[in-house]
């Protein structure tokens, strides 16, 4: 019974990699935004990210 | 325990007796066949071949504080054919100081002799005496094997039985008391057991069952009592997988590699936007952000790559970045920073950081895009020079990663849960996988 799962299971791994990779998934964080206004291509500080997932590490030992 | 040859033919025979001893009645229903029988009545094992039945052993009468599960007379089916139970005996093994009781059941059928069930804490096995004789197989085992019908049994333990209470008809003669050396080899889930007295050596073979099978196969009422650890030769849920899931892992890890490989050569990779910035230290007031050209991204909905590479030194760089579909006004918002540290202490040379940084927004669609850049830095820091690179459809091996553990978690878990059955398995044995720790350990 498990080797029957595990193939299906295992299968069904394989067609998720496959699809992730196929339709361009990706394991990064964002946000995204709609209508987003033509004038920020004239105006670039009209705009303010809302993304605030990244940590802003400013480092050194 | 050598039964006798069935009789093929012949009818099966009862017969009522008295006890010589208490005058209590006997029904002997192996008539012809047994060798000894119990008295019900006081316990005395008389000779059952004897016509007048002979008292072999007379002892104070024992009330047994474990009862047979399976009374006797009881009928069942035992491999299609139908066993009555007529003989019961309790027997013992003491270790480390420990008494160990399992229980064996006298099955017979007029036309095909008799065959054995023994108990042992929930764990059942059918036993039938060997059709001929194991054969010592010879190696290089730090154990004692044994071939029997093609099949290597492996030792599993030695010890004194001694047979402590009794109950019925037996085809051997029978003695309380009576003392056998047993030995026990095991093919799950079979079992080979050799058992020597003074002047007899018997090889028996056993099969293991479930209670609930046994309860079936007698029509027992309630629930067979829940077998307790695991036994001797109790099949592993998890060993006949184990092979079998191992070779489908390498199977479907040689799938994932095949679909990497594949996507590495057909994915489209392909660069369309790349140019080097200077963010400058100026006025920190000034706005830092700003838009790239537009540039097109084709093909179906996919991933794009936005890398982003600095040759900094001691410094970091922060880059707001909004990839914008000049269209739609679709837009996704992510950050990456660059930073890179080095210098020199008492452990010697050090680096932390990278010089760059990358990130994969997922299944953009096609169209003409721009990025919005917003570069941060400390305040009044050096010009910075940084190159962003857009690629449509990249691999991303990660994924790769992750399915290759996804597809490794079922396969360790098995064997982890194969290795702790035998492992519990072997550590009642005389050769247990992981010895026992013992005082002063």
């Amino acid at each position: 019974m498990f080797r029957q799962i595990y193939i299906l299971y295992g299968l069904l791994v394989l067609g998720t990699v496959g699809y992730a990779q196929y339709r361009g998934w990706s394991l990064d964080s964002m946000d995204q935004v709609k209508n987003v206004p033509r004038s920020v291509r004239d105006n670039p500080g009209s705009y303010r990210s809302v993304y605030s997932g990244y940590h802003h590490y400013t480092g050194g030992k | 325990m050598s039964p006798l040859p069935p009789h093929p033919g012949s009818k099966p025979q009862v017969s009522g007796l008295n006890c010589p001893k208490c005058g209590g009645s006997i029904t002997l229903r192996a008539l012809g066949q047994a060798s000894s029988v119990v008295c019900p009545g006081c316990g005395s094992i008389l000779d059952a071949k004897s016509p007048t039945l002979n008292i072999i052993q007379t002892f104070q009468r024992i009330v047994s504080s474990d009862p047979p599960l399976i009374p006797l007379s009881t009928r069942g089916k035992v491999r299609g054919t139908d066993y009555e139970v007529i003989g019961f005996e309790r027997r013992t093994i003491t270790a480390e100081m420990v008494d160990y009781h399992w229980h064996e059941y006298v099955l017979f059928n007029p036309y095909k002799g008799f065959r054995y069930l023994a108990e042992y804490q929930g764990h059942w096995n059918d036993i039938s005496i060997c059709k001929e004789l194991p054969v010592a197989v010879s190696g290089l085992s730090t154990t004692a094997r044994m071939n029997y019908l093609g099949e290597i049994y492996r030792h599993f333990q030695s010890a004194n039985a001694k047979t402590d209470f009794v109950l019925g008809e037996f085809p051997w003669q029978v003695r309380m008391g009576e003392q056998a050396n047993v030995t026990d080899y095991v093919h799950p889930p079979r079992v080979l057991s050799q058992e020597q007295t003074a002047g007899e050596e018997t090889w028996s073979v056993g099969e293991y069952l479930s209670g609930r099978d046994v309860w079936k196969a007698f029509n027992l009422p309630g629930n067979a009592p829940a077998a307790a650890g695991v036994y001797e030769n109790e099949p592993s849920p998890f060993g006949g997988n184990l092979k079998t899931v191992w070779k489908r892992f390498a199977a479907l890890a040689c799938g994932l590699l095949a679909m990497m490989i594949g996507f590495n050569i057909f994915a489209m990779n392909s660069s369309v936007f790349q140019r080097t910035y200077q963010f400058s230290g100026g006025d920190p007031r000034a706005e830092a952000s700003f838009v790239t050209n537009t540039f097109a991204l084709g093909g179906r909905a996919s991933n794009v790559e936005v890398k982003t590479s600095s040759q900094l030194q001691n410094n970091w760089i922060y880059l707001n970045y909004a990839l914008i579909n000049e269209e739609t006004g679709e837009a996704w918002d992510f950050a990456r920073e660059i930073s890179f540290y080095s210098g020199y202490d008492s452990d010697g040379s050090w680096t932390e950081g990278s010089h760059e940084a990358t990130v994969v927004v997922p299944s953009v669609p096609a169209g003409q895009y721009y990025l919005r850049i917003e570069p941060e830095a400390d305040a009044g820091h050096s010009p910075i020079n940084y190159t962003v690179e857009v690629r449509r459809d990249v691999p991303v091996s990660s994924f790769y990663g992750i399915g290759f553990l996804a597809l490794l978690a079922p396969a360790i878990l098995l064997t982890w849960r194969s290795v702790s059955f035998e492992k519990s398995r072997w550590s009642e044995s005389d050769h247990p996988i992981f010895p026992r720790l013992t005082e002063g350990d």
